[in-house]
């Protein structure tokens, strides 16, 4: 298998402190109302307790891209050395069909520069042999990158509950699910 | 995703439908009755094919204003091997050629033809952009038979006022049944999506509780199905109403429509 880079997403050390969110704030400086990467709790149906537990979203970089697809001015490429989907935003003619197609939402509008944008996995820092900004700044380090060439957790999902389930694209992301803290009652003990 | 109304796109959608709408009666029409038999008070054929690539036209030119930099939009048809956009947008710009070169030219049978069939590819093309998997609820064939729909309802409609009064029984057919399958489509669709997952959930329940949505069912599809039936003639304020009936279909369509990202963390 060629090189594929993806994000690991490790809910059960995740805090939702959402620092990996405001450091990609802090790398780009995107307008107001623009995020690239997301927390979104997992909602009660799904993870049963008081406690919260947490995805943290970007891109995922998926092996089939839909925005790449369908993006009808070639905005987007795939990196061959590592699997990376770039947005070349100088290209992008705000027309809105990467955004309605990308079924994570990845990509978000720009009202400012009035065209499409989204997480480059910091291919930049990647390129110069760092993590990306938001994989560095995560205190408990849930969030990881792997490369799919050589990943091998047998407990790592690609489609746990309460996210999109689309093996067409081929999302990169994996997870390892949250598990509900052990309640010890008094009458247990 | 913000849900918007994307009222370009409504624009650009229902304009470009009504025009081919208009290509399929005229070439229908051709077929079956001769395209130079015309009553008295008919437009010629002329007039015509200039109505139809006048409106799809206005409906380029609407299309372009829904984009963040329309100056770019020439280049919106350089990725055809895999982006349905780029074909809508080549396949639209041809028609509007097709047609304009039928008018211009005398609308043979054949190339009245040629016209139809381009127009049914363009919509087959627009249903495909809008069946991403992102909207689970019209990931399948539905978006091109709301079109064809909106297409030949419309198209039926409004060729009333290009074709005289002694040829409407045509007209008058085939809207009675595209208006009574567009009823039966846009109420039983919603409620297969209730017994899907739960996006399509969502997008059955945002429907079925939409102004627009209700409005489409009665101002754009029973009201007129009543009239027709009742006065056996399609009277010549009726487009106006089919018209506002199928924007606020359109509107729901985008505003309505549950997208996946929505419910990241919950249950699909």
């Amino acid at each position: 298998m060629k090189k594929q880079l993806g994000f690991y997403v490790d809910a059960k050390l995740c805090i939702g402190c959402f620092t990996c969110a405001m450091a990609c704030k802090n790398q780009y400086h995107q307008v107001n109302g623009v995020v690239w990467r997301e927390v979104y709790p997992l909602k009660e149906e799904i993870y049963p307790h008081r406690e919260r537990a947490f995805y943290s979203l970007a891109c995922n970089h998926c092996e089939h891209p839909e925005c790449l697809e369908v993006c009808p001015v070639n905005a987007y490429t795939k990196r061959e050395k590592d699997g990376v989907v770039v947005h070349h935003q100088e290209k992008c003619i705000g027309c809105g069909n990467c955004i309605r197609s990308c079924p994570y939402g990845a990509p978000r509008y720009n009202p400012v520069e009035k065209r499409a944008e989204k997480c480059s996995m910091c291919w930049q820092r990647l390129d110069a042999g760092l993590d990306p900004a938001c994989v560095k700044s995560c205190p408990t380090r849930a969030l990881r990158i792997i490369d799919l060439a050589t990943f091998d957790d047998p407990n790592a999902v690609q489609f746990p509950p309460g996210f999109p389930r689309m093996p067409g694209l081929n999302p990169s992301t994996r997870f390892r699910q949250p598990e509900l803290p052990l309640i010890v009652r008094r009458e247990d003990v | 995703m913000i849900p918007s109304m994307e009222l370009p796109l409504v624009g650009f959608t229902v304009l470009s439908q009504t025009a081919v709408g208009l290509t399929l009666v005229y070439a229908l029409q051709g077929a079956l009755q001769g395209a130079d038999a015309s009553g008295a008070g008919e437009a010629s054929q002329r007039t015509k094919w200039l109505a139809a690539a006048g409106i799809l036209a206005l409906g380029l030119l609407v299309s372009l204003t829904h984009l963040g930099h329309p100056e770019g939009a020439p280049r919106a048809v350089t990725h055809l091997s895999t982006a349905w956009l780029s074909r809508e947008a080549l396949l639209f710009g041809l028609l509007a050629g097709l047609m304009a070169v039928t008018a211009l030219l005398g609308a043979g049978r054949g190339l009245a033809l040629l016209t139809a069939l381009a127009g049914l590819a363009g919509l087959f093309v627009q249903g495909m952009v809008y069946s991403p998997p992102s909207f689970p609820a019209i990931a399948n064939a539905l978006p091109f038979a709301f079109f064809l729909l909106t297409a030949v309802i419309l198209g039926a409609g409004t060729a009333v006022w290009f074709v005289a009064e002694g040829r409407r029984t045509l007209l008058r057919h085939i809207l009675v049944g595209a208006l009574s399958a567009g009823l039966l489509l846009f109420l039983v669709a919603p409620c297969v999506w209730l017994s899907g997952g739960t996006v399509m959930r969502m997008t059955a329940e945002a429907y079925l509780a939409s102004p627009f949505y209700w409005a489409h069912i009665v101002f754009g599809l029973a009201l007129p199905l009543a009239v027709v039936l009742g006065t056996r003639r399609i009277p010549s304020w009726l487009p106006v109403l089919l018209l506002a009936g199928a924007l606020c279909g359109r509107i729901v369509f985008y505003l309505d429509t549950v997208h996946t990202a929505v419910n990241i963390g919950g249950l699909y």
